[in-house]
């Protein structure tokens, strides 16, 4: 590998500009240390040839869901990385809610050590808020934070118990780490296994009502606003939902929240004849909500968009609809799936995927962001628009492919990722 | 045995999908059947040497004996799978199951589960045509089709006649399968139960009732009781049966009302007396409950007749 890498003719994407700019790109070392109309590269250089391709800040996840510890028949620490980086992310923030829960600075440390020697991209593991994931007793959140937690959650859960999590936020708040809620109330949804609606009537499933998730957030950022914490809302999937967040962000409440591809893209009509690959847990909800959700993404309500990357067997996944387990993949698809049905079709542009899905989410763990400007960090993909990407078993790195956009294809190609001076990904 | 032939389906999963000229197809064919039972010799050899297969991960006896009858009746081999009832069934025996019937070369088989959706997750997997015996809150395509073809005995005309379903809505099957039938054969559909068996999502097309006197004003030409699932008591959904049946049950003084009506009555079985329904109503000569335990041979005999399993290399 040359030291020095020429992007030449692409167009750069930057969270602060609707437009594309058409610059070359000099990277050395995993520096950007040009970024100009036209850069006279020394020989030697590596020319990379991105006619007619973006460049874009490389992309960062919130909220994965890697499997290990306890479920590598799912996903591994090794293969979730690679998945991310089939689709252009090179940062990801790893839930607890593995087997055993990661509820001490122990066991953070051991989801780093494999980090470390597994995956080709930096991790951050989130910790439990409360022991075991069980919302009774307080997680051991200093241990935690000491091993550099950035955020603590008990999510595939809530805090049942309001004064449990109160405590929580009061105690956390000092260590200056954000709570992110997985917002549901367990009583209402029950054995439900789908939006409570037109389609589970017909479909005779359980339903989950929308209120289980509005009454648990409310109630979460209500607490958030008593005790001064700082909350982040998962996986928000109902209008109604999304209205009160942005109703106490206008109030000046601390609380951020996200948003996934599926959510946006999905409804429970998708469902159609008991598909478990639009199976997930908070569940699809109507096409009104995914009107909405895009709007106030477009809006600026939702700060991050984050997959929920949940991966499962196939031998689960093909089984009955209730029985089937919630969630599906999402690093490998994320990207292009969203470029396909939004960017290209002019719904929202680069600027919003690299700020709300690059930017924010850096910010949100405490990094700074990466975008492509002399001086920065080279951490970036190319992005080629005039390709396309066929999702096939194949194709996903992820060990699993519970996914929707299972041998669909869609348009866009992530064709490079560069991190740190080296490809991880070149097709 | 009808006029007009219409092409076979494979699997028989719920009445949705089932187009009006199927559902009267069907129908015409259960008569010639039905008129069989008035005979000395009550088989007919039309499906000699094939075999069904009867698959019930809930207990019931009387759709597994009624569906036992039909196939002997046409002269097919029954075999009863014998699995686990007493234990909740996780999906993931059912793919084992299907790979263990695929190997068996079954031609139909008559599945009842408790989770909405399995029918049709073995009818993807195997060759063999697969007959929704009920699953989960979803389907019961042969129950449904029982019941229209009852109230076709009363009512050739079915246009605009109405029928009342009484009872636990949200749990049952049979309401949503039945009213689907009804509503495709041109009648009104009325429900009556407390408002937490009455779920939400419903079709526009099911007017509401919350009490009998309402539900009586609208003149039903058809009182449906469901039974009321006294093991689906986990939860709490009305605060005793005492209750449910002042309020919601047939009670003797209502039932004087729908007998002076001239109502019919029916119900899916097995009864409950004393809780959705009063002894008395069961001896009215308008009860139909018993014509509905006939009319299930028929029609299961109809829906074995029409169905056709797919080829033999196929899955």
């Amino acid at each position: 590998m040359s030291e020095l890498i020429w992007f030449k003719g692409g167009r750069i994407a930057a969270e602060d500009s609707a437009k594309l700019e058409q610059l070359d790109v000099l990277v050395e070392g995993g520096k950007i240390i040009r970024v100009a109309e036209e850069v006279k590269a020394p020989e030697g250089a590596e020319v990379v040839d991105c006619e007619g391709c973006v460049i874009a800040p490389a992309m960062f996840d919130v909220h994965v869901h890697a499997r290990e510890p306890g479920r590598e028949d799912k996903e591994t620490i090794e293969t979730c990385s690679e998945a991310a980086i089939n689709g252009g992310v090179t940062g990801m923030v790893l839930m607890p809610n593995t087997l055993p829960a990661i509820d001490s600075g122990g066991l953070v440390q051991s989801v780093l050590d494999i980090a470390a020697e597994k995956s080709r991209i930096p991790i951050w593991q989130s910790g439990c808020i409360t022991k075991g994931r069980a919302g009774k007793e307080l997680a051991g959140i200093a241990g935690m934070k000491s091993k550099g937690v950035p955020v603590i959650t008990d999510d595939g859960d809530s805090v049942a118990d309001p004064m449990v999590l109160l405590r929580a936020m009061q105690y956390a708040k000092r260590f200056d780490l954000i709570l992110a809620m997985h917002c549901e109330v367990k009583e209402l949804s029950g054995f439900g296994a789908m939006n409570e609606g037109v389609v589970s009537y017909r479909l005779g499933i359980p339903g989950i009502p929308a209120c289980s998730e509005e009454i648990c957030l409310d109630r979460d950022i209500r607490l958030a606003q008593y005790t001064g914490a700082r909350v982040h809302i998962q996986h928000v999937t109902s209008a109604r939902g999304m209205e009160t967040i942005r109703r106490f962000k206008e109030e000046g409440v601390k609380v951020t929240c996200e948003v996934t591809p599926h959510h946006l893209l999905f409804n429970e009509e998708h469902i159609g004849d008991y598909d478990t690959h639009y199976k997930m847990n908070p569940p699809l909800r109507t096409q009104k909500d995914n009107e909405l959700l895009l709007q106030a993404l477009i809006d600026g309500v939702f700060d991050v968009i984050a997959t929920d990357h949940a991966p499962h067997t196939e031998f689960e996944k093909n089984s009955d609809f209730v029985s089937a387990p919630f969630g599906i993949t999402g690093l490998d698809t994320a990207l292009v799936s969203l470029y396909h049905h939004y960017v290209k079709t002019g719904i929202f542009g680069w600027d919003l995927l690299v700020k709300r899905y690059s930017a924010e989410p850096r910010r949100l763990t405490n990094l700074e962001p990466v975008p492509v400007v002399e001086g920065g960090v080279a951490e970036l993909i190319v992005f080629d628009p005039n390709r396309k990407t066929k999702f096939t078993r194949d194709f996903m790195k992820s060990k699993s492919s519970n996914t929707p956009f299972l041998d669909q294809e869609l348009d866009g190609q992530i064709i490079s990722v560069i991190r740190d001076g080296e490809f991880l990904l070149n097709r | 045995m009808a006029e007009t032939e219409i092409k076979s389906r494979k699997d028989l999963l719920d009445i949705e999908s089932l187009s009006i000229e199927e559902i009267e197809y069907l129908l015409k064919t259960a008569e010639p059947f039905k008129e069989l039972f008035r005979r000395s010799v009550k088989k007919v050899p039309t499906l000699r040497g094939k075999t069904v297969l009867t698959l019930f991960y809930e207990p019931s006896t009387r759709t597994r004996t009624s569906f036992e009858v039909a196939a002997n009746r046409l002269s097919a081999d029954v075999t009863n799978f014998a699995v686990s009832t007493s234990a909740v069934v996780k999906g993931e025996s059912i793919l084992d199951t299907i790979e263990t019937l695929q190997a068996m070369r079954t031609d139909y088989i008559v599945i009842r589960h408790g989770a909405s959706g399995v029918p049709a997750l073995i009818a993807k997997h195997t060759r063999a045509s697969v007959l929704n015996a009920g699953d989960g809150f979803h389907a019961h395509p042969t129950q449904a089709l029982l019941d229209a073809f009852t109230v076709r005995e009363v009512y050739p005309e079915t246009e605009q006649k109405r029928i009342l379903i009484v009872g636990d809505i949200l749990h049952s099957r049979v309401a949503r399968s039945t009213s689907t039938i009804m509503r495709k054969m041109g009648m009104e559909v009325g429900v009556l139960g407390p408002g937490s068996l009455v779920p939400e999502g419903r079709p526009d097309y099911m007017k509401s009732f919350w009490n009998w006197e309402d539900a009586l004003a609208w003149k039903p030409d058809v009182v449906y009781l469901l039974r009321v699932q006294m093991e689906r008591q986990e939860q709490q959904f009305f605060p005793s049966l005492g209750e449910y049946h002042r309020v919601y049950g047939l009670t003797s003084e209502r039932f004087k009302r729908v007998e002076g009506a001239g109502i019919y009555l029916m119900h899916p079985g097995p009864v409950n007396r004393g809780v959705e329904i009063v002894d008395e109503a069961m001896a009215y000569e308008r009860c139909l409950i018993n014509q509905q335990v006939e009319n299930g041979i028929a029609t299961r005999m109809a829906a074995l007749y029409w169905l056709k399993p797919g080829e033999e290399n196929e899955r």
